[in-house]
């Protein structure tokens, strides 16, 4: 449990607030680089940390994330017209660069310099590994460019989706360190999905339906292992890394790609889940992007269009309770993607912590908080930059591995857990 | 319309859940392991709990024996200094504890893990790795306490320990 204002320190993330200023201190992922064509092309409304944002891309490529609003009377700039390297406002006429300056106000006189007096609220919009990524703290705190691996591969090993949440973004999050939770809401999932089945580890799993978890701190964040036995004195080890404030990796099946997911909040009640799949030294098969595409692994299948999920709580998540009682799905509701979302939205915006009743193996969860609470009380009352802006500390992958019985998983997987271009993962 | 799933996730519709107590305080019962430990938990036991309790595993006659049966005798120390008998504490507990330091000597899990394991008694392990802690003294620990622990942290402070047991409402 957590104590309301605890709740509270974690879950509100807008401007001033100390989760909000601790977001602030990374690269975010913004945009899919696909919602910004090519020059010129319609602006796209963006609300990040409960900022309304509109984003566009100028006649010469540069791209830009501004205030939403126009400075003269407040229009939405998303009816604006993207055109001769700035986006002007239909309603006067006023044009705004990507900064956010403003260099045209056509009712005054050009030589009164009127326009260089205004400016909108601008971030910076950079693109890298599909992704348009921005930075939302003090300019002179900007951190070296995002160096996560699966957006440093080159395009064909990755595929990158993205889905709105309806929900706050740290119970999203917390699904994603939640290990236990697979036995159950993804049980039979494994097997069936293309982009999981067929591996070695699989049957560890299925051999022992009871693992034992061990949290470890490391300096980015987490890493959440999860032991099962194997043969002759030995564990399989899957072991998923977290890194401050809401990144985390799914460890390895065999030779399928692997995945992982940002949450990254929209305002106190959305958020963002951005699903990733990479191979660090194969490209992805035409098959697996096809898959992707459709909605298996990680990935969910979304209206066409919009990013909202096919499958949402407008239509109760299309739960097929005839598959369920069959034991065709032990959830009712298809794909893994959304079985986490649906039980996730179903506790509300804003999960009451208060009222939650955790036990040993929530262990990881406990330990994400503490972590959180203490790098955001750092980050305002010293200053400390948090865990996670660090670029060695983005440069980590998750693992599975067979270990003997007495050896730290961190010491026996060390060289396993860090991004080695060109290297192959290591894998069960 | 609107979904039933869409109009209940709503944050008017949590006005609506129920405002009355879903559990009652679980026994936990808090263990050092090691002298350094022990300066921990006799600083938490200081503070107000529900139903924790803080112990040293002070003295043992004996070592696990493996077979099923549980057939040595424990010892514990209360943070008044008063001894206590460790299968009795264990016995009436929902949730045990260790916490341990890396390259101290936590060769009591295993009695503690015994008892628990025959009590069928959760056990949840920690071990405070200070930044000095070399790799070795940590394995040696580990060593020890995996065995029984069904759940293990490696914290970096030991003021995870008491956010840890807030949060299992200790």
């Amino acid at each position: 449990m957590l104590r309301k204002e605890q709740n509270d320190l974690l879950t509100q993330t807008g401007p001033g607030t100390p989760m909000g200023q601790l977001f602030r201190c990374s690269w975010v992922p913004a945009l899919l680089a696909e919602e910004l064509p090519e020059n010129d092309c319609p602006p796209v409304r963006v609300k990040l940390l409960s900022e309304r944002l509109l984003a566009f891309r100028d006649s010469d490529g540069r791209l830009g994330l501004i205030d939403e609003f126009c400075a003269h009377r407040g229009v939405s700039l998303w009816f604006g017209r993207n055109e001769e390297k700035g986006l002007r406002c239909p309603y006067h006429g006023w044009k705004y660069d990507v900064t956010g300056q403003c260099v045209d106000v056509p009712s005054e006189p050009a030589e009164s310099g009127y326009c260089r007096k205004i400016k909108l609220k601008s971030y910076p919009l950079i693109e890298k590994g599909g992704i348009l990524w921005t930075y939302m703290g003090p300019p002179e705190r900007r951190p070296p460019e995002p160096a996560w691996e699966f957006a440093s591969v080159p395009d064909r090993q990755r595929y990158v989706s993205k889905r709105e949440q309806e929900c706050n973004w740290l119970q999203a999050m917390e699904g994603g360190i939640d290990s236990s939770h697979v036995s159950f809401l993804h049980r039979g999932d494994l097997h069936s999905d293309p982009l999981f089945k067929g591996a070695k580890g699989n049957q560890y799993n299925l051999g022992d339906a009871r693992p034992v978890f061990e949290v470890v701190e490391s300096a980015g964040g987490l890493y959440i292992g999860a032991r099962r036995n194997a043969e002759n004195g030995h564990y399989y080890w899957r072991i998923t890394p977290w890194v401050v404030p809401s990144f985390t990796m799914i460890a390895p099946r065999g030779n399928h790609s692997v995945h992982g997911h940002f949450w990254i909040p929209v305002d106190d009640e959305n958020c963002w889940t951005w699903s990733f799949d990479y191979h660090p030294i194969r490209e992805l098969t035409a098959a697996e992007v096809a898959a992707m595409r459709e909605g298996k692994g990680v990935h969910v299948a979304v209206i066409p269009g919009t990013y909202r999920p096919v499958a949402n709580k407008d239509n109760d998540y299309l739960m097929d309770r005839a598959a369920q009682k069959a034991g065709r799905s032990y959830s009712g509701v298809a794909g893994f993607g959304m079985q986490d979302a649906s039980v996730q939205e179903s506790m509300g915006p804003i999960v009451d912590r208060t009222k939650e009743n955790l036990v040993s193996t929530d262990n990881g969860i406990i330990m994400a908080r503490h972590r959180l609470m203490r790098a955001a009380k750092a980050l305002v009352e010293k200053g400390i930059m948090p865990p996670g802006v660090d670029p060695e500390h983005q440069k980590i992958r998750s693992v599975a591995i067979v270990l003997p019985h007495d050896v730290p998983y961190k010491e026996g997987a060390r060289e396993a857990l860090v991004a080695r271009p060109g290297v192959a993962p290591a894998t069960v | 319309m609107q979904s039933e799933s869409a109009r209940m996730a709503s944050a008017a519709e949590a006005r609506f859940r129920i405002d009355a107590p879903n559990s009652k305080p679980r026994a936990i019962k808090v263990i050092a392991l090691d002298r350094p430990s022990d300066r921990v938990v006799k600083r938490l036991a200081q503070a107000t709990w529900n139903q924790a309790s803080f112990f040293t595993a002070s003295a043992f006659a004996g070592a696990p024996q493996g077979t099923g049966s549980f057939s040595m005798t424990g010892w514990l120390s209360d943070v008044a200094g008063r001894t206590t008998d460790l299968v009795n504490e264990v016995d009436g507990a929902d949730l045990v504890v260790m916490v341990a330091t890396a390259g101290e000597n936590a060769s009591a899990a295993a009695i503690i893990g015994e008892a628990c394991s025959v009590k069928r008694v959760n056990t949840t392990s920690l071990i405070v790795a200070g930044a000095g802690a070399s790799d070795e003294a940590l394995a040696k620990t580990l060593a020890q306490l995996r065995p029984w622990s069904l759940m293990l942290v490696i914290a970096s402070a030991d003021d995870y320990i008491e956010d840890m047991l807030r949060a299992l409402r200790a």
